[in-house]
């Protein structure tokens, strides 16, 4: 068996190799995780899953040509292949000035981000926060009868990041995370529920309550009918809010400024939401899901307000955007595997918390329409800012349901939302992917139906 | 890795019970290149090499995977795996392995590992040129290519010893509109499970021309109304229609559980006796298309709707057997990370016998959907949406003005029995499903077809 080089190693490694073919500039990035996850049915575990993985990525940074290459073959001879490659790749791309490496030194800072031991609890443990979710769904209402799906996943994640110019640094950190959907029948109706929930540590994860937010979730759609196109005022949950503020982050990429690509363009110091709106991208929030000391270019991570009242602060930038803009880094180039370039995207990104109670809220509209699932998010163009989106909902007089919906649509452009929120909720809510809201009110929505 | 070797690791895996193993060995090369800005800004390669090992025993599955550098790298896998395994019936022994080849859907004419690069390039800045000369409104092009070459071995304690080889091309060309304030974008691609062949200077321009055709008509387009019309899809809108509203629900896994519309109702009138729905694995080039499954059952054409009756559906190894079905080749993952669950692969509504002009000509107002982006479906109510990048609006059974931004919500097997008009073309698109967090290259392909009355999602007037 060849010899298994440690993390440090491999980057060791990789720089010697690129000393060696003369490459003035680089960055090596290595990332070893190990995961576990858990699937039940019938009260009873389906499938065990364990995973090892563990690889890296090499930029080149020749001639102000950037070349990217990635291998899982960490023995030495693939780690020096994969840097030939990454020199190859720098002859293909064209220069760009103002592509950096990474060369500010990196202070070590403690985000609150990792448990020790999370990978090495029996897979028994594993399987019971699984079954504690379905149970808790199903001690609801008996009206709850099946799962499509219930899993409980965690993991330990170690990154390293090295640079030709003098950055060294790395960070353990653990995920956990359960989900279910329950079903719940009536009269031969079916009517599906998803939550789910990420922590950084085990306590922090309720089984019981992400259970019972599915079963609710099921249950409150039983009974759907359609329902007339209208326009009216529409009511988001944190957790349904979620879902549309990450299609409105690319809106905020520096790279998409830069291209034309985003309709924040040029509006910085402008008005673009409501003054009810302050959003924020937090990477050092204390046990934050997207927390991190340095973002995927080894740059430090910081905390930003993006929206303040309303009006545009900043964009989302990386070393390179950084330059064209004439700002400084602010860690924003978020890297999902090894084997992928850093991107610009956001880190913890969320409303800040209003000054209005949820209930009260919603009690103070005459008639309106309670979002309870969103198909199709994937299709809402960042571009144009435009969305359409198939949609349930209950449907709400003076705060109190009157009946759910479904069959419907919602629509309209995410500008267009930013600037029509008439009422933030005190109840910040961050979910699985970081992003984080409390209920929204939008005084008027257009809702297409029958 | 020797057939010896693999005999090892699945014996291995059996080392503390269970019933059956199965190793699943891939490894992965992928090169991409972006124009974007007028500028190659990123050339991207690598090699993925991973195993996983699967233990099955009763109801109960434990799959072990990670990276794999050498036979030793597998050897742990299996070891992990047999290790999670919690069965105290008694061993089984794995059967020796018989290596046999399956024949395959297509060959590759030009592997594209082979072409020099600056082939590849002269590709992407010819798309960039086509797609910018097109309008002057034109502000920005996107141009990628893609090659990917999976090779796979499947080998299980039955004796299956199988390998197979996927070589995947993909251009894409994102085009973005601007007209005083309003963004609008385009996109298009040539893809295919084809070699480099498939990148023609044709193709390449016509994929340019289309994508930028289609962001300068969506900028000077009105909103789409939302309401419920008439609507016309056209073949050429691709088939993300079959995929969302029915495909899904015919997945074997869901059925078992009872979980999908389409549940226990083999034999039955499920829609009009216009539609017949097909799933084809070996319908040669198309993107979703291999020689095997990621179980290494042979692919083959699964007809899943046969003038509206439920005939079969969608099924792996142990789903097939569940529910006392054939398995039709459809266990497909993403990679070794993943276990293979039971999804489409091109998946077709079958042609039809009226003409297709004639089916705009038969609709006085309403809806023409020229093309469909992506989609979604929930497969226990069966309420499905899906996305329109090209629409008109039909007046007086004539194409007229464009329109943006709509979107198609309905309810799965309500909708497939009011089509009643069925075209005699065939138009295919190409996309990427996601299912349970696993992506898949898939096809999908439909004719004409006319539905009565459906929500279109827009703006309110």
């Amino acid at each position: 068996m060849t010899t298994r080089l440690s993390n440090n190693e491999v980057a060791d490694r990789a720089l010697e190799s690129l000393r060696a073919s003369r490459v003035g500039t680089a960055e090596v990035f290595v990332r070893d995780a190990l995961s576990g996850s858990v699937e039940t049915k019938d009260d009873a575990l389906e499938v065990v899953t364990v995973r090892g993985e563990r690889g890296l990525g090499v930029r080149v940074l020749d001639g102000q040509r950037i070349g990217f290459a990635h291998t899982s073959d960490l023995a030495p001879a693939g780690i020096d292949a994969c840097v030939d490659q990454a020199r190859r790749m720098a002859t293909i791309t064209e220069p760009d000035d103002d592509i950096r490496i990474a060369a500010a030194p990196l202070e070590t800072v403690d985000l609150d981000i990792y448990q020790p031991g999370i990978e090495d609890r029996p897979l028994a443990d594993r399987g019971a926060i699984a079954l504690a979710v379905e149970q808790a769904a199903r001690s609801v209402d008996p009206r709850i009868t099946h799962f499509r799906k219930t899993s409980y996943s965690d993991a330990e994640v170690t990154t390293v990041i090295a640079t030709t110019l003098g950055v060294r640094a790395s960070y353990r950190e653990s995920f956990c995370g359960a989900m279910t959907s329950a079903v719940a029948t009536q009269d031969g109706e079916r009517q599906i529920g998803y939550h789910g929930e990420g922590a950084r540590r085990m306590a922090d994860l309720d089984p019981e309550s992400i259970g019972a937010r599915a079963a609710r979730r099921a249950l409150e759609k039983l009974g759907a009918k359609p329902f007339p196109t209208q326009k009216l005022p529409v009511v988001l949950d944190p957790w349904m809010a979620m879902s549309l503020l990450g299609a409105i982050s690319p809106l905020f990429s520096a790279d998409n400024i830069l291209k034309g690509r985003s309709l924040f363009a040029g509006k910085v110091g402008d008005r673009v939401a409501n003054e009810r709106v302050t959003i924020v991208d937090d990477a050092r929030r204390k046990g934050g899901l997207r927390s991190a000391p340095f973002d995927g270019e080894g740059v430090a991570t910081t905390t930003r307000i993006l929206i303040a009242r309303g009006v545009l602060r900043g964009y989302l930038v990386n070393l390179k955007t950084a330059r064209k803009l004439t700002s400084a880094p602010m860690g924003n180039a978020r890297r999902g595997s090894y084997a992928s370039p850093s991107r610009i995207g956001p880190s913890n990104f969320y409303v800040e918390a209003g000054t209005d109670d949820p209930a009260a809220l919603v009690r103070s509209l005459d008639r309106a329409l309670a979002i309870t699932s969103l198909l199709n998010l994937h299709t809402i163009n960042p571009v144009s800012g435009e969305f359409s989106l198939g949609a349930t909902g209950t449907y709400l007089e003076k705060g109190a349901p009157a009946y759910p919906v479904q069959g419907i649509t919602i629509a309209g452009n995410l500008t267009h939302l930013l600037s029509s929120i008439s009422g933030v909720g005190t109840d910040l809510t961050f979910g699985s992917g970081g992003i984080g809201s409390p209920t929204l009110v939008i005084a008027e929505l257009s809702v297409g139906g029958t | 890795m020797t057939v010896r070797d693999v005999e090892r690791a699945l014996r291995t895996a059996l080392s503390r019970g269970g019933d059956w193993a199965e190793l699943f060995w891939e490894r992965h090369e992928t090169l991409q290149l972006v124009l974007d800005d007028q500028r190659i800004e990123d050339a991207i390669t690598g090699v993925d090499q991973g195993a996983g090992v699967r233990v099955a025993s009763g109801d109960q599955t434990v799959y072990a995977n990670g990276n794999v550098t050498d036979v030793d790298d597998i050897m742990a896998i299996a070891g992990r795996a047999a290790r999670s395994v919690a069965d105290e019936s008694g061993l089984h022994e794995a059967a020796s392995l018989v290596p046999d080849d399956l024949p395959r859907p297509h060959s590759v004419a030009i592997d594209p590992r082979t072409v020099p690069v600056e082939r590849k390039v002269a590709l992407l800045r010819l798309a960039n040129e086509v797609a910018r000369s097109h309008d002057p409104r034109v502000s920005q092009a996107t141009v990628s290519y893609a090659e990917s070459v999976q090779e796979i071995l499947v080998a299980n304690s039955d004796g299956v010893h199988r390998t197979d080889t996927r070589v995947r091309v993909n251009f894409a060309v994102h085009v973005v509109a601007k007209d005083g304030a309003v963004l609008e974008s385009g996109f298009e691609a040539v893809r295919g499970t084809r070699g480099f062949e498939m990148l023609t200077d044709d193709a390449v321009r016509g994929a340019a021309e289309m994508a930028a055709r289609r962001a300068v008509l969506n900028v000077g387009a009105q909103p789409a109304p939302a309401g419920t019309y008439t609507v016309v899809l056209s073949s050429e809108a691709g088939g993300t229609l079959i995929h969302e509203s029915v495909g899904h629900g015919l997945e074997a896994d869901l059925n078992l559980k009872g979980l999908s519309v389409y549940s226990g109702r083999i034999g039955q009138k499920v829609a009009s006796e216009l539609i017949t729905v097909i799933d084809d694995g070996r319908d040669a080039g198309q993107r979703g298309t291999s020689a095997m499954d990621d179980e290494a059952t042979p692919t083959q054409r699964t007809v899943l709707i046969e003038k509206g009756i439920l005939r079969t559906y969608l099924s792996d190894r142990k789903h097939a057997e569940k529910l006392g079905i054939r398995r039709s080749g459809n266990a497909r993952r993403e990679s070794f990370r993943h276990l293979p669950i039971c999804r489409m692969t091109n998946t077709m509504i079958a042609s039809g016998e009226s003409d297709p002009e004639e089916i705009v000509r038969s609709v006085k107002a309403g809806i023409f959907v020229k093309k469909m982006g992506g989609g979604q479906v929930d497969v226990v109510s069966g309420n499905f949406a899906f996305e329109v990048t090209e629409c008109y609006r039909i007046r007086d059974g004539k194409v007229a003005e464009p329109l943006r931004g709509a979107t198609l919500v309905g309810q799965g097997p309500t909708l497939m029995s009011e089509i009643d008009m069925v075209g005699s073309d065939l138009g295919y698109s190409t996309g990427t499903c996601g299912k349970d967090g696993q992506g898949a290259p898939v096809a999908d392909a439909q004719p004409t077809l006319r539905i009565p009355s459906v929500v279109i999602g827009g703006k309110v007037q």
